[in-house]
């Protein structure tokens, strides 16, 4: 969906974490969390991505993405299924009394940097 | 060197907007998400409601749109306070810009607050704006399959208000269907069948939404 704007908010982020870190290198590795029910297309991001990072401590760096599946939980059989795509039913037992768990994540899991020794 | 970090991303915008939240909370305002596709009839529904609703509860609007106050004007005609965000280009209201847009609204001359979103059934479903209860405005036009197609939308809304009922003999709509994917995706959602044109269901709605106020 807004992919250039989070993608933004994300190098934003990687900045504040370098300069609290006390680094000077350049960031290598970035690490994200896109759960599948986030909204997010990782395409998207890796293409904001390299767009964005143009100029910066992350240019050249390469993105990681995790995509975490969810769970489907119902409380009708018990069951708990990880699913690619948001249910309207139990896939178990059809029943219509399901959470759903995770898949909504969007998160900067971890920052790789170059070392400077 | 790895620093790791576990940062949401969108946890700038669920801090604003619980904010938001805590304010309108603090002034006695309940606060209203409305979304919907564009010309899902989002306006015309806050004109009927507001028709029934003024002289039970005082209302002022915050609307979202690309560009222009078209839907500003409409509201403003029915005497309720009302201020319009301009996104320029971005596809949801986020609570930075409702925090914002709060400054200009005095708390104690209101009892609730809309927000009507910018018109789109995928992006407005990933911000929080601080909000009491979200609604989604779905009209038969636009197909009974929606909820099972934009599930994220539908399943964080805590009412479904389908619209243009008037125009059911013209379409394939089965409220059968949209009743059901609803109720699935979430089990505790009001479902309103309403018409501007004719005033069919208005009433019920509009008192649904004025004891959601006083409760």
């Amino acid at each position: 969906m807004h992919e250039l704007s989070l993608c933004q908010t994300l190098i934003d982020h990687v900045e504040k974490e370098v300069e609290r870190a006390g680094q000077k290198g350049r960031v290598v590795i970035v690490e994200v969390v896109v759960g599948r029910f986030s909204g997010v297309h990782p395409d998207s991001l890796r293409f904001a991505f390299e767009l964005l990072t143009a100029d910066t401590i992350l240019e050249g760096a390469e993105m990681n993405v995790a995509e975490p599946k969810a769970t489907c939980c119902c409380r009708g059989c018990n069951a708990r299924v990880e699913i690619d795509e948001m249910p309207v039913e139990c896939p178990e037992c059809r029943g219509n009394d399901i959470t759903i768990e995770g898949g909504r994540e969007l998160l900067l899991q971890s920052i790789e940097i170059e070392d400077q020794s | 060197m790895k620093i790791v970090a576990a940062k949401s991303l969108l946890k700038a915008n669920d801090q604003l907007a619980a904010e938001n939240r805590a304010k309108l909370e603090a002034d006695g305002v309940f606060g209203l998400n409305v979304v919907g596709s564009p010309g899902a009839g989002k306006t015309t529904l806050l004109e009927a409601l507001f028709a029934q609703l003024t002289d039970r509860i005082r209302p002022a609007v915050i609307e979202g749109d690309i560009a222009g106050s078209i839907d500003a004007e409409r509201i403003a005609k029915l005497g309720v306070p009302v201020i319009q965000i301009n996104t320029e280009g971005a596809c949801h209201l986020d609570a930075n810009m409702i925090a914002a847009a709060l400054e200009g609204i005095d708390g104690e001359d209101i009892d609730l607050l809309v927000i009507e979103n910018v018109g789109n059934l995928v992006c407005t479903a990933g911000y929080d704006l601080g909000e009491k209860l979200r609604i989604v405005v779905l009209s038969v036009s636009e197909g009974d399959d929606k909820a099972a197609k934009y599930p994220a939308i539908f399943q964080g809304s805590e009412a479904l208000f389908i619209t243009k009922t008037d125009l059911l003999p013209h379409c394939n709509f089965d409220i059968k269907r949209i009743s059901a994917d609803m109720k699935r995706l979430a089990p505790e959602a009001e479902i309103f069948q309403v018409s501007a044109l004719d005033g069919k269901g208005i009433p019920d709605a509009a008192d649904w939404l004025a004891n959601l106020r006083n409760s």
